[in-house]
């Protein structure tokens, strides 16, 4: 069973590893722009590095319809379930 | 450095390890240009961690997205500013099924539309630069719009698809300087549905699948490294629960296991896989721990063998550590120990053998003989980028060499010896007939070889076209056999001095003087052309340590120095031409200058 803390743990894991940053701190409120090196290359890569982590998949319009970090989570949690 | 177990494959550790990478590791560059009509930002970071691994650094050219027919028709594109080493073509399967549904003319004028345009980028390519093309295959797609009846109706994309690739593969084979990129073979290893990510196609124009990206960029880099002469030469295989099951040994002839069904298969089946190998030109050697009669008994009177006494070029069975017996092999070949695969089923032998010839490539068989076969295609040791006649010859030439040697021993001196070999030259200006079998010298030569430039079978067809360039080539038969294609002289005249570029020479024929004929020829057509002095130059690398005082011997002086070369000068008066056991061939005059 994954509690919502583990899967924050993981998370932040893979955003530090993809953005090349282990100091980084995620908020629900943050978006690409406040992240050095978030990009669309390393957003391919982010998104891989999820599905991959976390045994999901994700679908095209669910990619693109992003906001922030606290969307890019619930919408993690809701297919770990 | 070819690997002796299968390679970690997982993007997210090959991304990470690509970010580590640094441009001051020592490692020789490659030089290349990715050219694709799918986004290729993934496959660069990986492709250049999978060559890190392989002892190469990657400087990589990567060319606007779907340009690659504006890169390669304009003379001033980065391509072309750039001047890579090779050239990657990658086509993506779903680009080719947009432009096939916007098509509007017949799927066999599509099939030519294609093709034609697909050869005219490799023909201009090849006029604006001497890059080697590496051309994708196609990934047969996944959408059938007939079912099973794709493959009977030529409308059909899939047939298309099939038709284009073999179009491709044909043109390939017929062109100097194009090689394949076998996508289509990686995407049916994967399996095509784990291949193709359709939504990243959509999203990102990203050419596959991202979990497999890493085996389309091994792929490249097996080619890119097989161009650059690292390959396998000789197999050396054990004979006990290796090449049969049980020990000759105890068991007897009747007693092992060897037989074309049943348990005895496996072994069977690696005896077949081996003589294939053997027939594309690898040597294959046995060391065995065995009474030497013992071993041979199989290979003279088991009904089963597949592998004849003839086919072993090297045979040693005894008591003796397996890596003594490896250095012993490794000395009759003259060949260089990474150039070679040792086989045996024994974890001890291997680790042994590991650690006293690190270099020796080892692979960690699997515990089941059945797995034998499928594990060392896996590996993929054996990749080449060329293929002659020579090849086919050449376990026979090493037989006739270990002969050679067995001769050797009962003359009183080397010159004696010489001389009875009854030596036969023929030195060449490049020929069209030759050209393979001279790019493959080129690409494989690693020890004698004094300055290590790789040119590729369509550069050596431009210098022998080039009549301010002298490119020669050396072949040498004698009583017992021929040797074939052996030395490559690269020799141009500037004013009164005549420069040697590249001078390489297969190990097979150490110590025969051949070079010292060569050297004579060369001088002797320094006067004759009115040259006052020769140069030459010597390029260090790892291996050609054997050749550093090449010039030296030859009574050159040393003019400047550098920490990775030393260049030489000698006057063509003061040149005191060497003593040879050999003459030219009557039947072929020596030409060197362009006709």
């Amino acid at each position: 069973m994954t509690t919502t803390n583990d899967l924050h743990e993981r998370l932040t894991d893979v955003f530090r590893e993809i953005f090349q940053d282990n100091s980084l701190v995620l908020r629900d409120d943050m978006t690409a722009d406040e992240v050095e090196n978030w990009d669309s290359l390393s957003h391919i890569n982010l998104i891989v590095a999820l599905e991959n982590e976390f045994s999901i998949r994700f679908t095209t319009g669910e990619v693109t319809g992003l906001k922030n970090v606290g969307e890019l989570t619930a919408l993690v949690l809701s297919k770990v379930g | 450095m070819l690997s002796d177990r299968p390679l970690d494959l997982d993007y997210r550790r090959l991304l990470a390890a690509s970010r580590k990478l640094t441009t001051d590791s020592g490692k020789p560059v490659l030089k290349l240009a990715l050219l694709s009509d799918a986004a290729t930002q993934q496959i660069v970071p990986v492709l250049a961690a999978n060559l890190d691994r392989s002892g190469f650094s990657a400087s990589i050219y990567e060319g606007p997205f779907d340009a690659i027919e504006l890169e390669a028709y304009d003379p001033s594109s980065g391509l072309y500013s750039f001047n890579p080493a090779s050239v990657v073509i990658l086509n993506a399967t779903q680009a080719l099924h947009a432009s096939f549904a916007r098509r509007k003319i017949s799927a066999v004028d599509f099939i030519e539309e294609t093709f034609a345009r697909m050869t005219g980028v490799w023909n201009a390519i090849q006029s604006n630069c001497q890059a080697t093309i590496i051309q994708s295959t196609f990934a047969l797609p996944l959408e059938r719009y007939f079912g099973n009846y794709d493959l009977k109706a030529p409308e059909s994309f899939y047939a298309v698809t099939l038709g284009l690739n073999a179009r491709i593969v044909e043109a390939a084979r017929q062109r100097k300087g194009v090689l394949l990129n076998d996508v289509d073979g990686v995407a049916s290893l994967v399996g095509r549905k784990h291949f193709f990510d359709d939504r990243f196609w959509d999203m990102w124009k990203t050419f596959c699948s991202l979990d497999w990206l890493p085996h389309l960029a091994q792929n490249l880099t097996d080619i890119l490294v097989a161009m650059q002469g690292r390959g396998v030469k000789c197999v050396v295989v054990d004979l006990d629960n290796t090449l049969w099951g049980g020990v000759i040994g105890d068991d007897g002839l009747e007693g092992i296991v060897l037989t074309a069904h049943g348990e005895g298969e496996a072994f069977y089946r690696l005896q077949l896989f081996l003589r294939e190998l053997l027939r594309r030109g690898v040597i294959l050697a046995v060391c065995s721990k065995n009474d030497e009669v013992n071993a041979l008994l199989p290979f003279e009177s088991h009904p089963d063998m597949v592998l004849r006494r003839e086919d072993i070029s090297v045979f040693i069975a005894n008591w003796d550590d397996k890596a003594s017996n490896i250095r012993q092999i490794q000395q009759v070949l003259n060949i260089a120990f990474d150039s070679m695969v040792f086989l045996d089923d024994n974890p001890f032998e291997r680790n042994l053998v590991r650690e006293l010839l690190p270099d020796v490539i080892v692979p960690e068989l699997p515990q089941d003989p059945s797995d034998y076969v499928r594990f060392l295609t896996q590996l993929n040791l054996f990749e080449t980028t060329t293929f002659s006649n020579e090849d086919l010859q050449r376990a026979e030439m090493y037989r006739v060499e270990a002969q050679r040697r067995e001769a050797a021993a009962s003359y009183a001196s080397a010159d004696e010896f010489l001389q009875s070999l009854e030596m036969q030259i023929v030195v060449s200006r490049f020929d069209p007939f030759q050209l393979t079998r001279i790019a493959q010298l080129i690409q494989r030569s690693n020890q004698f070889n004094l300055v290590t430039r790789r040119h590729s079978e369509a550069e050596c067809e431009r210098m022998m076209n080039d009549p301010s360039m002298i490119p020669l080539y050396v072949k040498l038969s004698d009583r017992l056999g021929d040797h074939g294609l052996i030395s490559v002289v690269i020799l141009e005249i500037q004013e009164e001095s005549l420069y040697i570029g590249d001078w390489l020479m297969s190990c097979r024929v150490l110590s025969r003087g051949v070079e010292q004929y060569v050297m004579n020829t060369v001088f002797m057509y320094a006067a004759e052309v009115g040259a006052t002095q020769v140069f030459g130059r010597y390029a260090r690398t790892q291996k050609n340590g054997m050749v550093k005082d090449f010039y030296r011997q030859f009574g050159f002086t040393l003019i400047s120095e550098s920490e990775d070369s030393t260049s030489w000068s000698l006057s063509v008066q003061a040149y005191q031409p060497a003593r040879v056991h050999m003459k030219a061939f009557e039947e072929k005059q020596t030409e060197i200058a362009a006709s």
